[in-house]
This record gives structure tokens, C-alpha cells and sequence, in this order.
């Protein structure tokens, strides 16, 4: 009996495999239900860093993903300027993606400064994408002018009010990195640790357990870890998004995987005992 | 003369353009700042040309496949045709909101991106249920540790186990964060390294074959 059960389950077509995914992550996105978000210690301290910055100053938010991992990075790019803009801060944003960094950043900044009433060149300028981003980082700690001439729009920075006594890492009070690669890297390596730059990021949860080590050397004042840290900014904010909703089918995933794994290693276990 | 455009020459402006960010960073001479900064904008336009390079190479590749009548061509006229749509659209109109170039980053790469990401959730279910085996101790331990994480980063872990998000950090905290400082340290000293043999001209594999 049991090593028939064993069978079976050794032979789950993974089309079957397949549908349950579909159904983890489909059932929990139509039935919403309450879920805890716990804070994380990295979380609440990019939190109480980014609250900590004095009104009306300004800081530097990136937009360093790919579309492809929009719903991991998109809800903390929106939950950090819904803090930034509720003090009233003023932010300067850039990517050092290629493939889609700046259109997210255009659309992300924009529906958001519609919601906070914010006006482009006063409030944020978008410095769009400039090639070889090692270069770009190292070069604007000396001159951001140098690297970035005009806006994402082709607008000199000379003519935008925001961008008038700006030229270093030295006018920012705070370094927001959103990334879905390994520019965190470059962005400790040549910017904090060169120029001394205060920085926190948020990444996607497979780029997360790197960055802890630059977290307890105090390199990254915070870390935001995925959807699910994504979720704590958006509790943190107090305003629940597509993160939060989205930790629902993300349990449900995840409990899919650990009972596939357990199925797996049962039936192996029982195969081995019978042969 | 072709070992010198070929061999030489490259080797010889890598080593300048690698002293000069070497000195660059030791040094507070605002001569050697400025510089450096200028080669680091130069280094900016060599890359937005490196990009048209990628555009051209894969034009070409994909024509001739066109022209041959390959398999799998008809995608190569997909791409083709997206590839004048966007560039001459972000040429013509600027890559704004409200553009053509946007218009087909919003509404067809960025679905198509994300699609393709999102299927790794899918392969990952069925990767683990094939090979996550406790096969060795080693195994079992790497099986529960991700067991754990996986439970421990998602709100039902908390549902499940109250001190099930505290047993995560501490595994993200110590032993993850002792293993991943020995992977940055161990790349940061393999970077260095290969830094020193690139601007000595002893490794010259950038230069490609000869």
C-alpha cells in the first residue's frame, strides 16, 4: 500500500505541478484574507533612517530594475516616495538599467507626484539612464553635470530649480537604492565606501541574503528583502498595496513548494526502502 | 602595424586609463580629479556606442537568419520590425510618456518581461519536487535551513510558528551572512587581482582572439 502511495507520488506529471502553482497564487489574488506582516529589524531601520531626515531636504532614489521583477521592486519604489513626499523631501532619481530603469522611473514618479500634488524640476528630476554604470557612479561623486548634462526629458540641469546648487553625493542626505542586481555592489563599493554616502535598498528576495553582510558592517543602513519586505514598508507607511496583497499568494506559493519537496522526498524515502 | 592597433595600442590605454583611476583616488590634485572625471564621461560615451554595436550585431545576425530562412525566422521579423518601431519612435518622438517608444515598453516588454520571469515560479516547484533530496547530511541540513527560510519570510510562517520570522533572521544573520562575507571578500580580492593583470597587459583575453 504504501509503496504503491510511493508510486504515485514519484510520478507527479509536472503539468500537475504546474497547476498547482496556478491555483496557489490565483486563489489568494480573488480571496483576500488577513495575513501578519512582522517588521523586520533591516526594515523598520531604513524606516526610522529615511523618517530621521530632516523636511524638505534632498535625497537620491533609484530605479536600477528590469521590468521583469516589477512586482518585487515597483511596491517599495512607491512606499518610500509615499514617505519621502509626506515630509515634503525632494528626490532625485536615476538608472543605471538600461532596458526599461528610466520608463519605470518616468511612469513611477509621475503617477506618484500627481497623487502628492508634486511639480517636476521643484520637487524631483529624473536623470534617466547614462551607459557603464560603474563609470556614472564614480563620476558623480566628482560632477553630476559631467555625467548627466541634461534630465531624462533632455533639459539641461542648469534650468531645473531642483538640480541648481547640486553637483555631488554631497547634497544628498540619503541614498535610496531600489535594485534588482548586483549594483547594491557597486553602489556600497564606489559610493559609500569611496565618497561616504549614507545609503539603504531594497532588492528581490533571491538578491537579499547577500546584502546582509553590508548591512551589520553599517555599509546599508536598511534592507528591504523582496515582496515580503516590500509588504513591511507599505505596513510601515500605513498605506497596504500591491505588496501587501500580494503576500497571500506568495504564503500559499511557498507552502506549495514545501509540501512538493516533502511529497518528493517521501516518495524517494519509500522507493529506496522497497528496492 | 596591425599588432600595434591590435595588441599594443589597447594594452597601452588600458594600463594609462587604470593608472590614471589609480592615482585619481590616492591623490587630492584637482588636476588629476578633473582628469579622471574626464575619462570617466569618456568611458560613458564609449559605452552608449558599445550599445549601438549591440543593436547593429544583432540586426545583422537576425537578417541574414531572415534571408537564409532559418529556423525559428519568423522571429527574427518580430524582432526586427519592434526593434525600428522603438528605435525610430525613440529617435522621432523622444522615449516620454505618451510616445510610441513607450507605448511598446509599457504594454509589450514590460508584460513580457515580467511573464517570463514569473514562470521561474513554476520550474522552481517542479525542480524542487524532483531534486530536493536529503540525500547526504549536507542535503538534509541545506533542505531544512530552506525549509525555514521559505516559511519564515512569508506571513503564514508566523501563523504556523510564532518565533518562526526570529529563527530566520537569525540564520540570515549568522550563518548566511559569515558565507556570503566570504564570497564578497574572496570576489573583491579575484577582481582586484584580475584589475593588476588587465592594466599590466598580462591578461589580455579582452582584446578577444588574434
Amino acid at each position: 500500500m504504501l509503496s504503491r502511495l510511493a508510486d504515485v507520488l514519484a510520478r507527479i506529471d509536472r503539468r500537475v505541478i504546474y497547476l498547482l502553482i496556478s491555483i496557489s497564487v490565483i486563489i489568494p489574488t480573488l480571496i483576500t484574507f488577513p495575513l501578519p506582516v512582522p517588521i523586520s529589524p533591516e526594515t523598520q531601520a531604513l524606516y526610522d533612517r529615511v523618517a530621521a531626515i530632516p523636511d524638505s531636504s534632498t535625497i537620491l532614489l533609484t530605479f536600477d530594475y528590469y521590468p521583469s521583477t516589477l512586482a518585487e521592486t515597483e511596491p517599495m519604489s512607491v512606499a518610500a516616495l509615499r514617505q519621502c513626499w509626506r515630509k515634503d523631501l525632494k528626490i532625485v532619481t536615476l538608472s543605471t538599467v538600461g532596458l526599461g530603469g528610466p520608463s519605470i522611473a518616468d511612469r513611477v514618479m509621475s503617477t506618484m507626484a500627481d497623487e502628492f500634488g508634486k511639480v517636476y524640476g521643484i520637487d524631483y528630476v529624473n536623470l534617466g539612464y547614462k551607459a557603464n554604470y560603474q563609470a556614472v557612479l564614480l563620476g558623480l561623486g566628482m560632477s553630476i553635470r559631467s555625467i548627466y548634462p541634461t534630465d531624462f526629458y533632455g533639459t539641461p540641469l542648469d534650468s531645473l530649480p531642483l538640480m541648481k546648487d547640486l553637483d555631488t553625493y554631497d547634497g544628498f542626505e540619503f541614498i535610496y537604492i531600489i535594485s534588482d542586481n548586483g549594483i547594491v555592489d557597486n553602489w556600497v563599493g564606489l559610493v559609500n565606501a569611496q565618497y561616504g554616502a549614507e545609503m539603504g535598498a531594497g532588492v528581490t528576495a533571491v538578491m537579499a541574503p547577500k546584502f546582509y553582510a553590508y548591512v551589520r558592517a553599517n555599509q546599508l543602513i536598511g534592507l528591504l528583502g523582496g515582496m515580503k519586505g516590500a509588504a513591511e514598508y507599505e505596513h510601515l507607511v500605513g498605506v497596504e498595496g500591491a505588496a501587501t496583497s500580494g503576500m497571500g499568494a506568495q504564503s500559499l506559493v511557498h507552502m506549495t513548494i514545501i509540501g512538493l519537496i516533502v511529497i518528493g522526498n517521501f516518495a524517494y524515502f519509500a522507493g529506496r526502502r522497497k528496492k | 602595424m596591425n599588432s600595434f592597433f591590435g595588441k599594443q595600442l589597447p594594452v597601452a590605454v588600458a594600463f594609462f586609463a587604470g593608472v590614471v583611476m589609480i592615482v585619481a583616488f590616492f591623490s587630492a590634485d584637482q588636476t588629476v580629479s578633473n582628469f579622471s572625471q574626464g575619462q570617466l564621461v569618456w568611458v560613458t560615451i564609449v559605452g552608449g556606442f558599445s550599445l549601438l554595436l549591440g543593436v547593429a550585431s544583432i540586426t545583422r545576425v537576425s537578417l541574414s537568419q531572415v534571408r537564409e530562412r532559418k529556423k525559428g525566422w519568423q522571429y527574427k521579423v518580430v524582432l526586427l520590425v519592434f526593434l525600428a518601431a522603438s528605435s525610430i519612435g525613440a529617435i522621432v518622438e523622444g522615449t516620454e510618456r505618451g510616445t510610441v517608444y513607450d507605448w511598446l515598453f509599457q504594454n509589450m516588454n514590460s508584460p513580457m518581461m515580467s511573464t517570463m520571469f514569473s514562470l521561474l515560479a513554476f520550474y522552481i516547484a517542479s525542480a524542487a519536487y524532483r531534486a530536493f533530496r536529503a540525500r547526504t547530511i549536507e542535503a538534509t541540513i541545506l533542505l531544512i535551513t530552506a525549509t525555514i527560510v521559505m516559511l519564515g519570510r512569508v506571513p503564514i510562517g508566523q501563523l504556523i510558528y510564532g518565533q518562526l520570522p526570529e529563527i530566520t533572521d537569525w540564520i540570515m544573520n549568522y550563518p548566511n551572512l559569515s558565507v556570503q562575507r566570504g564570497i564578497i571578500i574572496g570576489a573583491a580580492l579575484g577582481a582586484a587581482s584580475m584589475s593588476l593583470r588587465i592594466i599590466l597587459g598580462i591578461e589580455r583575453t579582452y582584446l578577444g582572439r588574434s
